[in-house]
C-alpha cells in the first residue's frame, strides 16, 4: 500500500508503533477483501432464498435483511472482528500520538509566516453530537488535543491508503466533480464545513488557485492540526473556529460551500440548520455540495444492512438516521429550488471520471454520493 | 470544551455493541487478534534483527542463550511484557471501564434517538 505522505506536523512512529499500524492496516484489507464477502453468500445462498420460499417475495428492506443476518455466526464473528479493528486502530495510533504528546502540541503552534490563518471562537461550544460518545471509536473524540495528529494517522489506517497519501482524495474527487459537472463556476470564495484537519480541504487550493478558501469546524484541537498541516504543506487556507448551523459569515458570501463526510456525524436538527446555513451563505447562483456515504435511497437492502453496520457498532449514531433522510426535501426546505437539486455518485478513485448513474452493483462502499443543491438567481429569487 | 486525549488503554466512550451470543466469545475474539497483532510485531522486529545483523556480520552461535540483560534491560524487558499483556487483555479492561462508566445498550439506543430527534438534541 502507498505509505502516507511525511509532513512536518505528522506523528512519527517507533520500529512496533509503525509495525502494529501496519498490522491492523493489514487486517482491515484482510476482513475487507476477505471476511465481509462471506457474508453476502450465506445471504444469497441460504437466508435469502428461504425468506423468498416462505414469503413469495426478497427482503423487502435492511431491516428484514437484519432479521435474517443477526443470528448468523459467520457475521457475528465478522462483526466482532471488524469493531476490534477499529479499537486496534485507534490503540495503535494512541500509542505512538501520546507519547510524542508535547512535541506535537508544540509543533501545532502557528508558524511565523503562515500563508493561511487560524481563528479560534472559544465562544463555540462543541454540540451534543460531537461529544455524545467518541465517533468512530476514537478515544477523546475530536475535542481530545491530540484528535488531529490522531485522525490524520487513522484515516489512512481506516482507508487502507485508499484516499491517497495524503488522505485528500475525497476533496479532490469533489473539485473535479465540480470540474466536470459544473465547469462555468469558477468560484473566488469557497467554504468548507467541518474541515477537521482539512485533509479534504486543501486539493481545493490546488484546483483552484484563485479561490479564497475557509475551512471551519467546531474543534480548536483539529484546527490547531489542520492549521500546522496546511502551512508544512505550502497551503493557504483560513481555518476558523464556528459551527456551521451558525457561522460568522455574511449573507451570499460564498460561491461555493463544501462538506465532506460531515452531514453523517450531525443530528436530526442539526442537518436542517446546516443546510439553512449554506443557503444563507450562497451568492445567488452559488453552489453547495456534501459528500458522504451513499444514502439508503434506492440501495440494495443487503448493502444497506452491511452499510448500516456502523450505526450501532461502530459509534456512528446518526449514521442510520441520516441515510433514510431524503437529501432533495432537506435541500428545498432550506430555501434551495428544486430544479437546482444535485445528486450523483462518484468513484472513489480519487477522480471523478467514473459517475455512476445508479446504486446497483456497488456495495455501498465502492462510491461516495454528492448531494446539493444550486442557489436560485437573483431574479429568480425575488419573482418566489 | 477542548479535552485531553487519553492515553494509551483507552476506551472510547460508548457501549461496546455485544456480536456473539456469549460476551466472553467477543472478549476472545479481541485477545486473539491483539495477540496475532503482537506476534507480527515480534516478527517484523525479528525480522529487522535478522537484516542488520546480515549487513553486520551477525553473532557467534551461544551467544543469543549466554545473553544475560543488565538490570535496565530487565526493567525494560518487564515494562514491555506489562503493556504487551495491556494490549491482549485490553477487552476485559474495557469491560470494567463500562461497568464503571455506566455504559449500557439503552446508553447508546438513547443517544441514537437523541440525535434523530426523538427525544431532545
Amino acid at each position: 500500500m502507498e505509505p502516507q505522505l511525511q509532513h512536518a506536523a505528522l506523528p512519527s512512529a517507533d520500529h512496533d508503533e509503525a509495525a502494529r499500524q501496519a498490522f491492523v492496516q493489514s487486517l482491515k484489507l484482510h476482513l475487507a477483501t476477505k471476511v465481509v464477502p462471506g457474508n453476502r453468500e450465506i445471504y444469497e445462498r441460504r437466508l435469502k432464498p428461504d425468506f423468498e420460499r416462505a414469503h413469495g417475495r426478497p427482503p423487502a428492506d435492511r431491516r428484514e435483511v437484519a432479521a435474517l443476518m443477526r443470528d448468523e455466526p459467520y457475521y457475528q464473528l465478522w462483526g466482532s472482528m471488524q469493531r476490534c479493528s477499529q479499537e486496534m486502530m485507534h490503540a495503535a495510533a494512541l500509542d505512538s500520538v501520546t507519547r510524542q504528546r508535547e512535541a506535537l502540541l508544540a509543533r501545532m503552534a502557528p508558524p511565523a509566516d503562515p500563508v493561511g490563518s487560524l481563528t479560534l471562537d472559544p465562544a463555540v461550544a462543541a454540540p451534543a453530537y460531537v461529544t455524545a460518545v467518541d465517533i468512530h471509536c476514537m478515544p477523546g473524540g475530536y475535542m481530545g488535543d491530540l484528535a488531529g495528529p490522531l485522525y490524520d494517522r487513522i484515516v489512512h489506517i481506516y482507508a487502507m491508503a485508499g484516499w491517497g497519501p495524503d488522505n485528500g482524495a475525497m476533496g479532490r474527487t469533489i473539485a473535479d466533480y465540480i470540474r466536470q459537472a459544473h465547469p462555468g463556476l469558477e468560484p473566488r470564495r469557497i467554504l468548507d464545513m467541518g474541515c477537521g484537519i482539512g485533509n479534504s480541504t486543501l486539493p481545493y487550493a490546488d484546483t483552484f488557485p484563485g479561490a479564497e478558501i475557509q475551512a471551519i469546524d467546531v474543534s480548536a484541537p483539529q484546527l490547531r492540526y489542520a492549521h500546522a498541516r496546511a502551512e508544512a504543506l505550502g497551503k493557504a487556507v483560513q481555518f476558523r473556529q464556528a459551527d456551521a448551523t451558525a457561522t460568522p459569515y455574511e449573507d451570499g458570501s460564498f460561491d461555493l460551500i463544501v462538506s465532506h463526510i460531515l452531514l453523517h456525524e450531525t443530528s436530526g436538527r442539526a442537518i436542517r440548520e446546516v443546510m439553512a446555513e449554506c443557503h444563507r451563505l450562497l451568492r445567488p447562483g452559488g453552489l453547495a455540495l456534501h459528500v458522504d456515504l451513499a444514502l439508503y435511497d434506492g440501495m440494495d437492502p443487503f448493502d444497506a444492512f452491511m452499510l448500516d453496520w456502523d450505526t450501532h457498532h461502530n459509534n456512528e449514531p446518526f449514521w442510520g438516521t441520516f441515510r433514510d433522510m431524503d437529501a432533495g426535501a432537506l435541500l428545498t426546505g432550506a430555501g434551495f429550488p428544486a430544479d437546482g437539486l444535485v445528486s450523483a455518485l462518484v468513484s472513489r478513485s480519487g477522480n471523478a471520471a467514473h459517475v455512476f448513474s445508479d446504486k446497483r452493483d456497488s456495495g455501498g462502499r465502492r462510491y461516495w454520493q454528492i448531494v446539493g443543491a444550486r442557489k436560485a438567481e437573483a431574479a429568480q429569487a425575488s419573482a418566489a | 470544551m477542548t479535552g485531553t486525549t487519553p492515553g494509551p488503554g483507552a476506551k472510547a466512550r460508548g457501549r461496546r455493541p455485544a456480536f456473539a451470543p456469549d460476551p466472553n466469545t467477543d472478549r476472545l475474539v479481541s485477545m486473539l487478534l491483539a495477540l496475532a497483532g503482537e506476534v507480527w510485531v515480534l516478527r517484523e522486529r525479528l525480522d529487522t534483527v535478522e537484516r542488520l545483523l546480515a549487513r553486520s556480520g551477525g553473532i557467534a552461535p551461544g551467544q543469543v542463550d549466554a545473553y544475560t540483560p543488565d538490570p535496565a534491560a530487565a526493567e525494560a524487558r518487564e515494562a514491555a511484557r506489562a503493556a504487551y499483556l495491556d494490549r491482549v487483555m485490553w477487552i476485559v479492561t474495557a469491560a470494567q471501564t463500562e461497568a464503571a462508566a455506566g455504559e449500557t445498550p439503552d446508553s447508546y439506543q438513547a443517544v441514537v434517538d437523541a440525535l434523530a430527534g426523538r427525544t431532545a438534541d
